[in-house]
């Protein structure tokens, strides 16, 4: 659907935009996941047309952003980072004008411009002037533009920016929603959104890929330090002594207990080590039964952070890209979601 | 192009803007007309237009400051740019929309003439002629400020240099009238100019080859001309004022000449400017 190719886009000295490649499929959630100044918004901006790339090529449905940009223009619908709003228009005039601009029959626009406002939750506002409207709606109004015309591809830049938590939510199922019948683009720097809502992540850094992948693989790929932390009932002495004949624990460090009798510990093993199990039956039959056990993971953010500021990782010629594991990776997907065996024997 | 010229227009209706130019621009046209027309008892239409052509440079920047400038601004020029418009659609739609809104005016006291053949013979040819060139002015005038409003982001700056180039037109014709004619003179001010043009060139393009290139062709030609047939040079500057004026041409309209040359030269203007309103929007995206 979308194909960008060794995409590089220099300011003077400044490179933007690295040398940049990915592809997305029809009916995908791509998320742009990078810091700020990571070439998120420059990389949408050359997509939807509205600047130019020093070099590379972009292709939408096979037709290039460069050498067609009309007929591009057409499949795509673009919120900017600053929605690209007309304070002195009520937001019934500028959805019209928008219908109008995008090419919408005139018979289908009152149709399309009700939908529209339906589906982002804008309707009670259509005769306000957009300068009389909250941060959350006039960036529901831009979202609303950027679907006006039901194009094949939507491009968000930041779409949950300024609006409050239930909003998100909305936004995101909304987005959600979209993907049905849409491909979607849309960049962040909250981990969360990303993971809530893509189907595949590309952290993005100084301007180059360094990683693409599934959103719940990240953390299986870089998360597998390999650990639990434990809350025990017992005595300390017991349960070290306990823990330290299991062979396969490679580290024991103690943590400070909040409950009274209990004993809490972080026991890390090899990486893709489960010893769930074996410290399960070992404390059973010492008869110091586990209050709490729960696998250290690396969190999205702990991902991002390392990954960004490793520069063995950006100075990689290739960047790493796990796109087809997928399938059989599912099955362990489960066990990075935050185990808790909590249980009074 | 027609969904933004609609826009436009109801834009600058919906600010007070259009209601303001409008009215400013009748009023002031209403006195000169009631003092020249109908205290003085004059039948000539065109005294009145020819006295107030000066009103558009008051009145234009105030029209056009906002009309591209906002929209880099608001960065509403990100909506306009990756939706299936072209750059042309935006500038044509643009202009048309600003200048209906001085067809209105026109429209309105093109009826004056006919208010004052109740009172006695009226010459409808001449009086038309000039507003048919006060709109031809108006519409030349209204491109340069569309131009100069695509160039930056604050109203502010675009209504400034806007009224600044007007006025500089404005004068234009009577500094003409004050300049040597001599051969020598009109070499010195040539060269003044191709430095000028070539340091501008240095200036967007940071290309000394070409700047200095294009100094040495300048100059080279300009030399051969004043050496081999000085007669050409002569009073030559005075029509390079000339041209420069956007006003000179319509004291022909005024006079009553109806020159098929002047109104190519007044749409060439308005067609120049579009033209480089355009290349100014195509630019951003090479930029």
């Amino acid at each position: 659907m979308i194909e960008v190719k060794n995409l590089v886009k220099r300011y003077g000295n400044h490179t933007a935009v690295n040398d940049l490649s990915f592809t997305v499929n029809r009916g995908q959630i791509l998320g742009f996941l990078g810091p700020n100044g990571a070439g998120k918004t420059t990389t949408m901006n050359i997509i939807t047309g509205y600047i130019s790339a020093t070099e590379g090529t972009v292709t939408v449905n096979g037709i290039d952003v460069f050498e067609e940009p009309e007929e591009v223009k057409k499949m795509i619908g673009y919120l900017p980072e600053f929605p690209p709003l007309y304070p002195d228009l009520t937001v019934w005039e500028y959805l019209n004008f928008v219908a109008d601009i995008k090419k919408v029959k005139k018979s289908a626009r009152r149709q399309m411009v009700n939908d529209v406002m339906e589906a982002t939750k804008i309707a009670d506002m259509r005769n306000r002037l957009i300068k009389h409207l909250s941060k959350g709606y006039k960036q529901r109004v831009g979202l609303a533009q950027a679907i006006m015309g039901y194009p094949e591809v939507i491009i968000l830049d930041e779409p949950t920016v300024g609006l409050d938590p239930k909003q998100i939510i909305e936004i995101r199922d909304l987005i959600r929603d979209l993907s049905k019948n849409h491909t979607v683009i849309l960049s962040s720097h909250i981990m969360q959104e990303v993971n809530a809502v893509c189907d595949s992540v590309m952290i993005i850094d100084k301007g180059r890929l360094i990683l693409q992948d599934k959103p719940e693989n990240l953390s299986l790929h870089f998360g597998s330090t390999g650990g639990l932390k434990l809350v025990i009932k017992g005595n300390k002495n017991d349960v070290l002594n306990e823990l330290k004949k299991i062979g396969r624990i490679t580290k024991i460090e103690e943590k400070e207990s909040l409950e009274e009798g209990t004993v809490s510990f972080t026991v890390y093993c090899k990486e893709d080590d489960d010893i769930r199990e074996e410290v399960f039956y070992s404390m059973s039959k010492n008869n110091t039964p586990i209050l709490e056990m729960q696998s250290i993971r690396m969190s999205l953010e702990d991902i991002f952070i390392k990954v960004t500021q490793d520069d063995a990782f950006i100075n990689e010629d290739k960047p790493e890209v796990y796109e087809d594991k997928t399938e059989d990776l599912s099955s362990s997907a489960d066990k990075e979601e935050v185990s808790n065996n909590a249980g009074d024997l | 192009m027609l969904a933004i010229y609609k826009k436009e227009l109801r834009s600058y209706f919906t600010s007070m803007i259009g209601y303001v130019f409008i009215s400013l621009f009748l009023a002031i046209i209403g006195v000169y007309f009631y003092i020249y027309n109908l205290v003085n008892r004059a039948a000539n239409f065109e005294y009145t237009v020819a006295n107030v052509s000066f009103i558009f440079v008051l009145l234009v920047p105030l029209l056009t400051m906002r009309i591209m400038a906002e929209e880099n601004r608001q960065k509403t020029d990100q909506l306009l740019l990756t939706s299936p418009v072209t750059a042309a659609d935006i500038v044509l739609g643009k202009f048309f929309a600003v200048f209906t809104i001085l067809f209105m005016v026109v429209a309105v006291i093109s009826t004056y003439p006919l208010i004052m053949s109740r009172f006695g013979e009226v010459p409808y040819a001449s009086a038309y002629a000039s507003l048919f060139g006060f709109l031809l002015l108006g519409g030349a005038y209204l491109a340069m400020g569309l131009y100069l409003s695509s160039l930056t982001e604050s109203q502010v700056v675009a209504a400034v240099i806007t009224f600044i180039v007007f006025f500089i037109t404005l004068f234009m014709d009577n500094i003409a009238k004050s300049i040597s004619t001599g051969s020598k003179s009109a070499f010195i001010f040539f060269t003044v100019l191709i430095l000028i043009i070539c340091f501008i060139l240095w200036l967007m393009m940071h290309n000394l080859t070409v700047s200095v290139g294009t100094a040495v062709v300048g100059e080279g030609i300009l030399l051969a001309i004043y050496l081999s047939k000085p007669a050409l040079l002569e009073g030559s500057v005075i029509k390079v004022f000339n041209w420069l004026s956007a006003n000179a041409r319509f004291y022909n309209f005024y006079m009553g000449i109806f020159d098929l040359s002047d109104i190519i030269y007044y749409l060439s203007i308005i067609v120049l400017f579009l033209f480089l309103s355009i290349q100014v929007i195509k630019k951003k995206r090479w930029s």
